[in-house]
């Protein structure tokens, strides 16, 4: 590398010098590159959500139709079949228990995908103009040994399922249409599989850095174009 | 008597010109469109003036049919005297299409029957059904009375189907329940329906791998739960002591995690 002219020597000199203050001041500056990424909006810590249902002998139907609207138009629906185990981690600061919600996702499916593990904030309605239901959403992959950690940490399990079904994507856009199954009391998930519904869920949902509410807009376009078959909505189900 | 007839055919007369407007209006408008933008006139537009025209034509052979318009056949119209003047108002109420009001001009335009060549036409076509023999236009008949029932019932059985079809899709509207959405949604956001149920013990059954008890979480619902049951158990106490007591703990029991 250095053998070369005087330019690539002093590129490459000076890019090792780069290289090196980096790694001198790494904790800082990840720090700092995290808070600035915080400050100058970019991260898309924000999901945008609409939910509906669709009865199971209509599945095919809405696959179909979603199959022509969406992006994934020549492999298809992406077929997918997870395990999600939501925890909660109860602190008892000054009096008031605070309830932190933690789920840990895995494909049962993919078994050497990695973990992961994702904060859901309290959903914001909003008020009739916006579209879509809003909650903060910060997640991050890990390794199967999280579910020790947690529980470790004091994390109790609180409720968990499988879901098993199809995912398309339209440009930011994520539909998935999925079935949700009670885990029965075997060890693993996959046994003693208990239906809930006779209706698979359908969500709509987009990651975007916050304030980006023209994004709505375009699902609640997009959630116009299933009528009849699903109605997608935001839903309150802490009202239910 | 006389006068009343005049006053119906006057008001019929008012109202039928007024129809004739309209057609011609709307026969103009269409023309127009043709001819200026027929690069950017699309089908749907120009059917839509189809049925304008149509539209038209139907209220004013209603107006023709009414019970209280009297019998234009029975008229006879008779031109009084004819000039090769020009005549002004004549051409005022014919938009200019008609300048005089001369004998050349006359027969065509107060002609009641029909067209020369048309006329012609028919009168062959009486000439030839009159020589054709009885035996043969009964068969002639018969064929097309065949023929016609045929097609009547291709295009009745298509309706029957349709409407079936119809029906069919009226009734299968329910393409999502919204108890199952709301079943699916509770359950995926908060674990309704998910919670392990509680066992013999009251305790709830744990699935594998999940035994670990946050010991500062438990007390703390434990406590968030307790706090109000001591005023209320104090005051029941006196009345129903064990049966309000047993109620309230086991419904603590149910919801241990205080959610």
């Amino acid at each position: 590398m250095h053998d070369g002219g005087k330019a690539t020597r002093v590129i490459g000199i000076r890019s090792a010098e780069q290289v090196l203050t980096k790694n001198m001041t790494t904790p800082d500056s990840a720090k700092d590159s995290l808070t600035s990424a915080l400050n100058s909006n970019i991260i898309p810590n924000r999901e945008y959500l609409l939910q509906g249902s669709v009865v199971d002998q209509y599945v095919e139907v809405l696959l179909h139709r979603l199959r022509g609207l969406c992006d994934n138009v020549d492999d298809g629906a992406e077929t997918f079949y997870d395990h999600e185990m939501c925890f909660s981690l109860c602190m008892n600061s000054s009096g008031n228990p605070l309830v932190f919600p933690l789920r840990v996702r895995r494909a049962l499916d993919a078994q050497d995908a990695p973990y992961q593990l994702r904060y859901i904030g309290q959903q914001e309605l909003g008020d009739k103009n916006r579209p879509t239901i809003v909650r903060s959403s910060i997640d991050v992959a890990c390794s199967a040994s999280i579910v020790e950690f947690l529980q470790e940490l004091g994390c109790r399990l609180d409720f968990e399922y499988t879901a098993r079904g199809y995912m398309f994507r339209k440009g930011r856009m994520k539909i998935t249409v999925s079935k949700i199954c009670k885990c029965g009391g075997g060890n693993k998930p996959g046994e003693n599989i208990e239906l809930i519904s006779q209706s698979y869920l359908v969500e709509l949902s987009v990651l975007a850095p916050s304030g980006y509410d023209a994004i709505a807009e375009d699902m609640r376009v997009f959630a116009e174009q299933l009528k009849p078959l699903v109605h997608l909505e935001k839903i309150d189900y802490k009202r239910l | 008597m006389q006068q009343r007839e005049e006053k119906q055919l006057e008001s019929a007369l008012d109202s039928i010109i007024q129809r004739v407007n309209d057609l011609k209006t709307s026969i103009a408008a269409m023309i127009y469109k043709v001819e200026n933008e027929y690069e950017t006139l699309n089908w749907p537009t120009f059917l839509d003036n189809f049925a304008l025209l149509s539209g038209h034509l139907t209220s004013l052979s209603k107006i023709l049919s009414h019970d209280k318009c009297p019998v234009l056949r029975n008229l006879t119209v008779l031109p009084l005297m004819l000039s090769p003047e020009r005549d002004e108002q004549l051409a005022q109420l014919t938009e200019h299409r008609v300048t005089t009001f001369a004998h050349d001009l006359v027969p065509d335009y107060l002609r009641t029957k029909l067209e020369p060549l048309a006329e012609n036409k028919m009168m062959q076509l009486e000439h030839k059904a009159a020589t054709v023999a009885y035996e043969n236009a009964q068969k002639q008949v018969a064929a097309y009375q065949k023929v016609v029932t045929h097609i009547w019932d291709i295009v009745s059985k298509a309706r029957e189907e349709w409407d079936v079809e119809s029906s069919a899709r009226g009734n299968a509207q329910q393409h999502s329940s919204v108890s199952d959405t709301h079943l699916l949604v509770t359950a995926v956001g908060m674990g309704k329906g998910l919670k392990p149920v509680p066992n013999a013990n009251g305790q709830p059954g744990q699935p594998a791998g999940s035994m670990m008890v946050a010991p500062q979480g438990r007390p703390g619902s434990a406590s968030g739960q307790g706090q109000i049951p001591p005023a209320t158990q104090t005051m029941t106490m006196n009345k129903a002591p064990s049966a309000i007591k047993t109620n309230i703990k086991s419904a603590t029991q149910i919801h241990p995690y205080g959610r």
